[in-house]
């Protein structure tokens, strides 16, 4: 049986975030969550695989104790264990760090044979996460993966998209793999397994209980970058404005304007 | 560890043998730029063998240096072999960065020799400052989907690991530095220890609709399209106007259109004479993926940032505005 | 029959004084849509003028010209009918209220709102919600206009659990055919007063006068909703658990019914195969899709166990949940595609809007699959399967039009006798316009639809208003 972990975040609803004019900070408060998107292509890949080959999933996510939420709705979707590793030192944590809190919390719950990843999240986008995961895990890495076409021997086949075409990979396990979202669309929990979801234990990591853990090596400490600013983008002057009273007269201008300029 | 005992900075050369990856060549020209700010040395790194006329074109972006990586396992990309090759090479020179392109494969493998060497990685910088006070890098980027521009830097540990993506930065080779060193390093890995083979390689059918990097007109539609049955007007348009139709990422994540019609910093960095957007807000992971002649914006929204980078706006219902332009180009007998 | 009259350039000149230069049309400067709405099908029909009115002295004014001169007026929304309503079917003036989109004004203590025409209802609904407030009508067509949905007794999704735009209008102010202001209702609960002359303004498609302000009612927006999707191996014990939840007492907000055909044209269409189109292992043949709402999470996990229970006895593939914003987003995109995912891939188009009972509905759904079948026709349907409306769409994208028009319209033929005798209406929220005439009148006999004719006398005399349509037969014989 195959031992699948899938990591997922849980994310601020980035169209509703803004910055404090005042502070220049993110105001985050209030602002409704989600699930990462690419997760959830990640995670149905997951189940996928498991409906295919066997395998148990563990799901494991960094962050508040309120991203207990995200664990459920994808416990609901084919999750079968999930981990929750917060606390404050775990903050402000760069992928360097997260990194290393996730593999050492994921150590306590054994080796994985296969791991899974969503390409980038929606609000740090770096897409770093998946190959310093792999590395930590020791793992072979197959990003980009547009179809997992066999498991077996301890390994397997993927193909890959690339910028200009796909390339067909053969990977052995442990293996970390990051999807494109094609043949990964989620899928909507049945009623059972969303009410069961609901009341399914949750393991709970903190600094105090995973072996071995450098308290130097994770959040803030542990981080390779910091980002000691952020500033609203400096826009440019903006440019001519075309406003005549109808649509018609607006376009019949900017008629002019391609004509005049040879655009036409 | 002294900060000051890493010096110089590294640009990681792409490659198919034949041809050395355009974002290659730009990161060499911008780096140029940064190593004169810094002092630094800087060194194009090339695994496997290169064609003798691309090491040519590299040493004409006016580096000072090139590193050439022989041995086993470099015949095809893995990422087993190349973490090794950079880590093994950044333990013995100490470089203060390494700049890879941000491609597929790029993005595949920077991040993991950066856990290899225990330091930080950052992605998608789109300027490149230097802080003589700290000596760090500054890596300058869009967050929070192109809300705020965001200082990044590596502070205490080295080397500092970029990926840029391509298009980002502009290919102009400064020219050939009088002395250029030539380093030649054997790094063999086991062909047994890679991990992830290459078995096959499938090129895409190339479909010209989907090639808009260098299209003359481009017509852009953004997250302000209602749904895909609005769409087809744009296509109109665009066909109209002898253009390809491009899109935001939003319209790429709904599904709409193809992730290879997504213009902006994480899809197609375009060049094009005419570009019209229509819904489109203006975030700046859009905007820093487009040089057009002309910019015309279209948005309901009079606040929109587009209006910002526009040469002429129109406020208004992108449809209408669509459909009535589409009328008068055919009134006009286009 | 009505005789009418040319707009002369006199005339012209007077409609010209009343609303300005810049909102009055004629000729090439009519914006060519006026002649149809999204239904090309039923044929194109020009104006000689248009104009684009803002407030109700106005429409008055216009009015006032057009009666004293016989010219006739066909008011026009967003366009977006699918029965030819808003067509000018004896040329004349289009008055379109599109630029009378102004939200008036808010009563937070008796949750009524006032508002014009020409709001569209994806406007009204959104602003709705910043007051905490929401519109229950849920007609599919968002960017319909209020006004048009008021002309057509607009239904929706939600009228399982709310009812239709008839049940939300309480008051309406009316310029008649000859250009005198009335008002209609009041903004109270309940009235015994008279004749309902409000209800029979409603429904009535722009024939009976011009609706200027509206006053509709609100209710709180419900604090949480969650939907579910119950797939069934086939249409009829799919059709056959509508009931069963209605009975069941878990006062859904909507319940919304999808065969395989139409989710695969959504999924292709969206790109978002949100629906699925197995089960189990099992191909869905039809689903449900059910919404409800609620005050506390607990709530609504009360119903979703009480609704898995009577979907397992009723022989339902699964029950799935759709409960997170995401998936709420994918759904309700996929659900509001339908139509266009049909008008995407289909050359030539004529569709049905019929409501039968509930329990009807898998024999009106086999009957109508078997005279496509006959004749040659591709069906897609989709509909609102708690309340029996049917929207049933006739597809060809190979026949001439010519030939196309012929076999649809011996379906069409037979599928409203069919209705009949099943005891449904010709339409659920779509209304008569000038393409369902014929079947009205047949469907209410002749004592009923001369009725409504000699109603329409008292109120236009001249039939300038509309004309052609609902009851109007004379124009067309």
């Amino acid at each position: 049986m195959l031992k699948i972990l899938v990591c997922v975040k849980q994310i601020p609803d980035i169209d509703l975030v803004k910055m404090d004019p005042e502070t220049g900070n993110l105001v985050r408060a209030g602002v409704p969550t989600l699930t990462n998107p690419l997760d959830l292509n990640a995670l149905e890949a997951a189940v996928q695989v498991k409906e295919s080959y066997g395998g148990e999933i563990t799901l494991i996510t960094m962050g508040p104790p309120m991203a207990e939420s995200t664990l459920r709705e994808c416990l609901a979707v084919g999750g079968d264990e999930a981990v929750l590793i917060t606390g404050r030192p775990f903050g402000g944590a760069d992928t360097l760090s997260t990194s290393y809190s996730i593999v050492k919390a994921a150590d306590m719950e054994g080796r994985f044979d296969l791991i899974f990843c969503g390409k980038e999240s929606q609000d740090g986008a770096t897409g770093q996460m998946a190959s310093q995961l792999a590395e930590r895990f020791d793992a072979s890495q197959v990003s980009c993966c547009l179809s997992i076409d066999e498991i077996g021997d301890g390994k397997l086949r993927a193909t890959r998209v690339l910028e200009t075409g796909r390339e067909i990979v053969e990977a052995t396990l442990p293996c970390l793999l990051t999807v494109e979202k094609d043949n990964f669309y989620g899928r909507l929990p049945s009623l059972k397994d969303y009410l069961a979801a609901k009341t399914a234990p949750i393991t709970t990591y903190t600094e105090n209980n995973i072996d071995g853990l450098d308290l130097n090596k994770i959040g803030v400490p542990g981080s390779g970058t910091i980002v000691p600013k952020i500033y609203p983008p400096e826009l440019p002057e903006p440019g001519r404005i075309i406003r005549t009273g109808s649509v018609k007269s607006d376009v019949a201008a900017l008629m002019d304007v391609l004509t005049e300029k040879g655009a036409l | 560890m002294q900060k000051s005992d890493y010096k110089n900075m590294w640009v990681y050369v792409e490659h198919d043998g034949k041809t050395a990856a355009p974002v290659s060549l730009e990161l060499c020209c911008e780096l140029r730029k940064l190593c004169d700010k810094t002092g630094d040395k800087l060194f194009a790194v090339i695994l496997g063998p290169l064609a003798g006329d691309q090491i040519e074109k590299i040493l004409d972006c006016a580096v000072d240096g090139v590193i050439e990586v022989s041995g086993t396992g470099y015949e095809y990309f893995n990422t087993d072999a190349w973490a090794n090759a950079f880590t093994v090479l950044s333990r013995k020179y100490n470089p203060s960065a390494i700049f890879v392109g941000g491609t597929v494969n790029g993005r595949d493998f920077a991040p993991r020799f950066a856990v290899q060497l225990d330091t930080g990685c950052t992605s998608d910088a789109m300027e490149l400052e230097y802080d003589p006070e700290t000596g760090d890098i500054q890596f300058i980027e869009p967050a929070v989907g192109g809300k705020i521009m965001a200082v990044i830097t590596v502070p205490a540990l080295r080397p500092q690991v970029g990926t840029i993506r391509p298009g980002t930065f502009k290919y102009a080779p400064a020219g050939r530095k009088e002395q250029v060193e030539r380093i030649r390093e054997e790094i063999n890995f086991d062909p047994e220890a890679i991990r992830c083979r290459h078995l096959d390689f499938i090129p895409d059918e190339s479909d010209p609709e989907l090639d808009i990097a260098n299209a003359d007109c481009i017509v852009c539609v953004g997250n302000g399209l209602k749904d895909s049955e609005h769409l087809e007007r744009y296509r109109t348009l665009a066909k109209l106007l002898g253009g390809k139709i491009g899109c935001t990422r939003p319209l790429y994540d709904r599904g709409i259109l193809p992730y290879k019609l997504q213009i902006g910093q994480s899809g197609v960095m375009v060049k094009t004479k005419l570009y019209i957007s229509f819904g489109v807000s203006g975030a700046v992971n859009h905007t820093a993926g487009v040089d057009a002649e002309l910019l015309i914006a279209v948005d309901k929204n009079p606040e929109a940032q587009i209006f910002n980078y526009c040469d002429y706006g129109i406020v208004g219902d992108m449809d209408e505005v669509c459909d009535e332009l589409i009328d008068q180009l055919r009134a006009a007998g286009k | 029959m009505a005789t009418y009259n040319k707009i002369t350039p006199e005339i012209a000149g007077q409609l010209k004084a009343v609303v300005g230069e810049k909102r009055f049309f004629m000729g090439e400067d009519i914006d060519p849509n006026y002649s149809h709405d999204e239904m090309p099908i039923y044929g194109k029909y020009l104006p000689e003028a248009a104009v684009d009115v803002e407030t109700t002295e106005e429409v008055s004014g216009i009015l006032k010209i057009c009666s004293a001169n016989k010219i006739p007026v066909t008011c026009r929304g967003a366009g977006t009918g699918l029965v030819g309503g808003c067509v000018p079917l004896a040329g004349g003036l289009v008055l379109c209220t599109r630029r009378m989109n102004k939200i008036l004004s808010y009563d937070m203590d008796n949750l009524v709102v006032r508002i014009q025409p020409g709001v569209l209802l994806k406007d009204l609904a959104a602003d709705a919600l910043t007051h905490g407030l929401m519109y229950p009508p849920d007609p599919g067509e968002k960017t319909a206009t209020v006004g048009g949905n008021i002309s057509t007794n607009a239904g929706g999704m939600r009228a399982v659990k709310y009812g239709v735009t008839r049940d939300y209008v309480l008051a309406l102010t009316v310029v008649l055919a000859d250009g005198r202001i009335i008002e209609l209702g009041k903004s109270v609960c309940k009235t015994s007063s008279g004749y309902s002359l409000l209800h029979l303004m409603i429904g009535s498609e722009g024939t009976l006068g011009i609706i200027t302000e509206m006053t509709m009612k609100l209710i709180p927006n419900p604090i949480c909703d969650v939907s579910c999707l119950v797939p069934f191996r086939d249409v009829e014990s799919c059709i056959h658990f509508v009931p069963k939840i209605k009975l069941a007492n878990l006062d859904p907000q909507s319940i919304e019914f999808m065969d395989a055909d139409i989710v695969t044209s959504s999924a292709a269409f969206t790109g978002n195969p949100i629906f699925p189109e197995t089960v189990k292992n099992e191909d869905v043949g039809a689903s449900i899709l059910v919404t409800f709402v609620g005050s506390d999470e607990d709530e609504l996990d009360q119903k979703m166990i009480r609704l898995g229970k009577i979907a397992e006895e009723a022989g339902a593939l699964d029950v799935l949940v759709v409960a997170t914003s995401s998936n709420k987003k994918a759904a309700w995109a996929a659900r509001s595609s339908f139509l266009t995912a049909i008008e995407a891939d289909t050359r030539l188009i004529d569709e049905m809007d019929v409501v039968v009972p509930v329990d009807k509905i898998p024999a009106f759904l086999i009957y109508i699959r078997r005279l496509g079948e006959e004749g040659g026709i591709r069906i897609r349907n989709f509909g609102h399967a708690g309340d029996g409306n049917l929207h049933i769409y006739c597809c060809s994208n190979d026949l001439e039009e010519e030939e196309f028009k012929r076999r649809v319209k011996i379906i069409m033929d037979k599928a409203y006798t069919k209705c009949a005798e099943l005891e449904g209406q010709v339409s659920g929220e779509h209304s008569i316009g000038h393409a369902k005439m014929v079947y009205l009148r047949e469907s209410v006999g002749e004592d009923v639809f001369r009725l409504m004719g000699e109603i329409k006398k008292v109120f236009d005399p001249d039939g300038i208003l509309n004309p052609g349509k609902v009851c109007d037969a004379a124009l067309r014989s």
